[in-house]
C-alpha cells in the first residue's frame, strides 16, 4: 500500500507585483509503506510545497493528493493521527517550555504525557524540557520538533530537513533514529533533504524533484545504476602494457593512483577478454560507481 | 499511547491558562483596581457629627441665599413666553442638592455611584480583554505555532472557533469577575467612607442589568481584539489598527461627519453601559431664505441598538477572519 500518492499535482502561486510562481507541475509521487524514502530536490524544486499540500497548508490547484490511502486535504481529519510532521524549522510558542509544547499538541491528539516524557528521552531533551523554547539552541529546538513529530507514534513521518541546526554527534543520532523508525515495520519516514550523503545512507528508496516534477524514483541503487557512468578501474602488473592494448582497441584510459581508468565500458568482460589475449592478467576491476550527488546534479540540470 | 479522549477545547484553555503575559496583563489590573480602590477611598469620608453640623448650616445659609435671589427674580417682569418658574428656577427644595454636596469631603454614596462606576469598570474591562484578545492569537501567529496545531487538528475553522470560544469564556468570567469586585469594593466604601444610601425602587434590578450589559461589552471587546489580529496575524498591527480607530477616525468623524456619530463603537459601548443609554445632541446646519440656522438634534442610542452594532461589527470582523484563514495557504 501507498502511504503517499500524488498524481499530476500543481500548483501556481500567484504573487503581488511578480509573475505567478509554479512550484508544482504535474508533479506524480508514490511512496510505498515501510522503509524511509527520501526526497531530493534543488531550492524551489517543490518539494515543501508537496509536503505542506498533503499536510493541507496549501491548496494544490489539480491533481490528486492521498496520504494513507484517503484523499486529501478532504481526509485529513481522519488520517493526521497516522502522520507525523515536522517541516522546516520547528513551530512551538516560544515562552512555553519543551515539556509544555508537547504536552499541548499531546492533549490536542489525547496523547498520554508518559509518552510525551518517552519522546522527551528519545531525543535527549528530558534534563531542558522545563527551560523555555526560545532559550534553545537550534539543535535543541530541531530535537523538540522530531520530539513532536514522533508523540503520536506515526505510521507515517514527514521530516523535513531534520538534520538542521545539529552538531554531528546529533546528526547521527538522528539518522541512528530515522533508520531505526525505517527499520521497525510500523513506520514510513519520508525524508525531505538537501544533504545528499544523508539520503544516501539512510534512505532505502528515493524520489528526485526538479522544476515541481519527480525526475527519477526508485529504490536509492536501481536510480544509481539508472546513471551508471560506464567506467572500471583496473590494475594489471604492466600499467603501462596493459594501457597500450586498452588504447589500441580505442578506449579512452586514465591512469589513477596506480591504477587504469577506463571510459565507455559497456561489457566489463571484454576488457578482460582482450587484456589476456596479449598476456596481460588482471589484479583488480571494479566499476566505478555513480554517487547520488552526481546522479542528483544530471537529473535536476536536465529538467527542461 | 492513548490514555485520554482528544480535546482541542482542553489543550486550548490549558494553553490560555498558560499564557504568561495575558496573566500578567490580568494581575496588573487587578492590581490597578486595587489602587484605584484605594485613592477613590481617599477622596471619600463618612461624616462626623460637626461636620454633618457645618454642612446644614452651609446648606441653610445657601437655601436662603437662593430663595432671596428667587424672590427678587420673580418681581422682576418675566420674558415673554417664559413663566416664572422657567426664568427663576425651582424652590431651593426641589433643586435636587443634598447635605453631602456641602460636606468639604463627601461621603462615597453607593446608590449614586455604584451603577454609573460599574459601566466606567466595564470600559477599562473591556479595553484589557481587547488586548488580551489580541495577543492571544497574535502570539500563536507570530510564533507561527498556529500553522503546528495544524499539524495535530487540520480543521481550520475548528481550530480558530476554539480559540475564540476559550477567549469568549475567558472574557465573560473577567468581566463577571470585574464587576463582582466592583460590587465588592463599593459595599466597602459605602461601609467605610460613606453609605449605602436610600436605594431607590429596583436598584439592584437596574444595577445588575448594567452589570451584565458591561460583561457583554468585555466579551464583544475581547471579541474585537481576536478578529483584529487575526485578520492582520499580528498582536502589534492589531493594537495600531485599534488606536487608529479610536484615536483618529472616531475623532475625525465627531468633527467631520457628526451625522455617523450613532455608528461609532465607543458610542454604543457608552449606550450600552449607560443606565438609560446614550443621548447625542447633533449640531443640524440648515440654510433657509434668512442664512444659516444651526439646530441641535436630540438622539437617543437605546442598549439594544449599542449591542446590535457592537455584537454585529465584532460577528463581521471575526467571520472574515474565519473565513480567509480557511481558505489561505499557509507557509
Amino acid at each position: 500500500m501507498a502511504v503517499i500518492e500524488v498524481n499530476d499535482a500543481t500548483k501556481t502561486y500567484r504573487r503581488r507585483r511578480r509573475p505567478p510562481q509554479k512550484a508544482l507541475d504535474g508533479l506524480d509521487l508514490h511512496v510505498a509503506e515501510g522503509g524511509v524514502h527520501g526526497f531530493l530536490g534543488p531550492n524551489g524544486s517543490g518539494k515543501t510545497t508537496t509536503i505542506r499540500a498533503l499536510l493541507g497548508l496549501v491548496r494544490a490547484d489539480s491533481g490528486e493528493l492521498r496520504l494513507l490511502g484517503r484523499p486529501v486535504p478532504r481526509d485529513l481529519p481522519q488520517v493526521v493521527g497516522g502522520v507525523g510532521a515536522l517541516v522546516e524549522t520547528p513551530l512551538f510558542f516560544p515562552t512555553f517550555s519543551g515539556r509544555l509544547n508537547l504536552q499541548l499538541l499531546a492533549e490536542t491528539a489525547g496523547v498520554s504525557r508518559v509518552r510525551v516524557e518517552e519522546c522527551l528521552e528519545l531525543v535527549d531533551l528530558q534534563d531542558r524540557a522545563e527551560d523555555r523554547f526560545k532559550g534553545y539552541s537550534l539543535g535543541m529546538k530541531q530535537r523538540l520538533g522530531i520530539a513532536a513529530a514522533l508523540l503520536k507514534s506515526p505510521r507515517l513521518l514527514v521530516l523535513d530537513e531534520p538534520s538542521n541546526g545539529l552538531d554531528p554527534a546529533g546528526i547521527r543520532d538522528v539518522r541512528e533514529l530515522i533508520r531505526r523508525l525505517g527499520a521497525d515495520g510500523s513506520t514510513t519516514v519520508f525524508l525531505s533533504s538537501h544533504l545528499l550523503a544523508e539520503v544516501e545512507q539512510v534512505c532505502d528508496r528515493v524520489s528526485i524533484l526538479a522544476r515541481g516534477k519527480c525526475v527519477a524514483t526508485g529504490p536509492v541503487h536501481e536510480v544509481l545504476a539508472g546513471r551508471a557512468t560506464g567506467e572500471v578501474r583496473l590494475r594489471a602488473p604492466d600499467l603501462a602494457g596493459a594501457r597500450a592494448v586498452l588504447e589500441g582497441a580505442g578506449y579512452a584510459v586514465t591512469p589513477v593512483d596506480g591504477a587504469l581508468r577506463v571510459q565507455g565500458v559497456t561489457a566489463p568482460a571484454e576488457l578482460t577478454r582482450l587484456l589476456a589475449d596479449q598476456g596481460h592478467y588482471l589484479e583488480e576491476l571494479s566499476p566505478v560507481a555513480a554517487d547520488l550527488e552526481s546522479a542528483f546534479l544530471e537529473l535536476t540540470e536536465d529538467t527542461p | 499511547m492513548t490514555d485520554q479522549r482528544p480535546s482541542l477545547l482542553r489543550a486550548e484553555v490549558h494553553r490560555f491558562r498558560s499564557r504568561r503575559f495575558i496573566r500578567i496583563l490580568v494581575l496588573l489590573a487587578l492590581g490597578g483596581f486595587v489602587v484605584g480602590l484605594v485613592i477613590a477611598g481617599t477622596q471619600f469620608a463618612k461624616p462626623s457629627a460637626a461636620g454633618l453640623a457645618d454642612a446644614q448650616r452651609i446648606m441653610a445659609e445657601a437655601g436662603q441665599q437662593q430663595e432671596q435671589f428667587r424672590q427678587e427674580c420673580l418681581k422682576q417682569p418675566q420674558p415673554p413666553g417664559q413663566t416664572a418658574e422657567q426664568t427663576c428656577g425651582p424652590p431651593f427644595e426641589a433643586s435636587g442638592l443634598g447635605v453631602e454636596d456641602f460636606m468639604r469631603t463627601k461621603p462615597f454614596v453607593f446608590a449614586d455611584t455604584a451603577p454609573g462606576a460599574a459601566g466606567g469598570v466595564a470600559a477599562g474591562t473591556a479595553a484589557l480583554l481587547f488586548l488580551i484578545g489580541a495577543t492571544w492569537v497574535g502570539a500563536e501567529w507570530s510564533s507561527k505555532s498556529m500553522t503546528a496545531l495544524l499539524f495535530w487538528e487540520p480543521r481550520r475553522l475548528k481550530v480558530i472557533a476554539t480559540k475564540l470560544a476559550v477567549l469568549l469564556g475567558a472574557a465573560a468570567l473577567i468581566g463577571a469577575a470585574a464587576q463582582a469586585l466592583w460590587l465588592l469594593g463599593a459595599k466597602a466604601l459605602a461601609a467605610t467612607r460613606g453609605s449605602t444610601g436610600r436605594l431607590p425602587d429596583g436598584f439592584y434590578g437596574d444595577l445588575l442589568a448594567i452589570q451584565a450589559r458591561g460583561v457583554l461589552l468585555v466579551v464583544v471587546a475581547g471579541a474585537l481584539g481576536f478578529a483584529l489580529a487575526n485578520l492582520v496575524r499580528n498582536t502589534g498591527a492589531a493594537l495600531g489598527l485599534g488606536f487608529v480607530y479610536f484615536a483618529v477616525v472616531e475623532n475625525a468623524v465627531r468633527v467631520l461627519r457628526p451625522k455617523w456619530e450613532p455608528g461609532l463603537l465607543t458610542n454604543n459601548a457608552a449606550a450600552l453601559v449607560s443606565k438609560d443609554g446614550l443621548r447625542l445632541y447633533l449640531n443640524e446646519t440648515h440654510v433657509d431664505g434668512q442664512g444659516q440656522l444651526v439646530s441641535v438634534r436630540e438622539i437617543v442610542l437605546s442598549h439594544l441598538h449599542g449591542g446590535v452594532v457592537l455584537v454585529l461589527t465584532a460577528a463581521v470582523l471575526v467571520a472574515v477572519g474565519g473565513v480567509l484563514f480557511a481558505r489561505r495557504d499557509l507557509q
